[in-house]
């Protein structure tokens, strides 16, 4: 009678050993997503150089009356990217006059005097944690060939903005 | 001397029992779309280096494991607020970091399995947000979690 209890114990705890527990493990992450106000970037000025002469260069800096300017209004306290589709040659007709050598500068006040500088690039140029508002302007040099031919040259120059 | 038998029998019953495989499962990094606009959907890829969630899971080569997810369909927000998410047929993928493994795209809304053929296995997720035209400003989160079963 005891012997058949003791066997009766061993395999009710061998079934219980012996069952293969399928092994999970779990784990977690968080999933975040910050909604911010959409950027506007609106035209604050054109890049003007004004009368040229044939054969002599041009430069507008940031600082000069014919700067170009965007405003930009965005989240406060962010962080956003500037970034640049810069034109080689201003056009009229069939012709182009050379533009380069792009200049820029970034303001939280319309105050190209007290602006941080940069270079405008494709590639972008990142900006600390500012506030609402965001100016940037922009300068650069023409160089018309010495038989250049007489007209209005233009070109655009776009900026994006995009948050970090 | 009756007691040393019963004894003898318990210990081989235990030493039968085959060693458990183990599986160790740990979080990566989140999943984190960053800033997003009002009204406009934003998607983050599973393969997106930086802003995909990751997990890692060390086991045996030659495991078969069973991948599932728990995933939410709103993030929560201030004030009550909450923000539709959602997850597309490919928006997860599971890769060992060692050949031979390929990646594998699959659908984090199905419970999947596989079989490891490298350790350790990452698997990513990404996923879908869309704020609404009025969508409160703010931070909105929850929760994945991914469960790891033996096979």
């Amino acid at each position: 009678m005891r012997t058949t209890k003791v066997l009766s114990a061993l395999v009710a705890l061998g079934l219980s050993l012996g069952v293969a527990s399928a092994q999970a493990q779990s784990g977690t992450i968080t999933a975040t997503a910050t909604v911010l106000s959409a950027i506007t970037v609106a035209n604050g000025a054109n890049l003007v150089f004004g009368n040229v002469t044939p054969g002599v260069n041009k430069t507008i800096a940031i600082t000069d009356a014919g700067a170009g300017r965007f405003d930009v209004t965005k989240a406060a306290a962010t962080l956003v990217q500037l970034s640049f589709t810069l034109p080689t040659n201003l056009v009229t007709g069939g012709n182009n006059l050379p533009i380069a050598t792009w200049t820029g500068g970034w303001n939280t006040v319309n105050n190209a005097g007290t602006a941080t500088a940069f270079t405008p690039s494709a590639g972008g140029t990142s900006l600390p944690s500012i506030g609402a508002n965001l100016f940037v302007f922009v300068g650069a040099t023409v160089s018309p060939a010495a038989a250049q031919v007489a007209g209005t040259y233009t070109g655009n120059v776009t900026m994006q903005v995009v948050y970090l | 001397m009756r007691p040393l038998p019963l004894l003898t029998a318990l210990a081989l019953l235990v030493a039968a029992q085959p060693a458990a495989a183990q599986v160790i499962l740990s979080r990566v990094r989140d999943l984190n779309f960053g800033a997003v606009i009002r009204g406009i959907a934003t998607h983050v890829d599973p393969s997106d280096p930086v802003k995909s969630g990751a997990f890692q899971l060390t086991t045996a080569n030659g495991s078969k494991v069973r991948v599932q997810f728990t995933l939410p369909s709103l993030l929560n927000g201030p004030a009550g607020a909450t923000m539709p998410i959602s997850f597309n047929a490919s928006d997860a993928i599971a890769s060992g970091v060692a050949p031979p493994s390929q990646p594998t795209s699959f659908d984090p809304g199905v419970a999947q399995t596989f079989t490891v053929v490298t350790t350790p296995t990452l698997i990513f997720i990404g996923g879908t947000v869309t704020p609404a035209a009025g969508q409160a400003l703010g931070t909105y989160t929850n929760t994945i979690t991914l469960t790891i079963t033996l096979l």
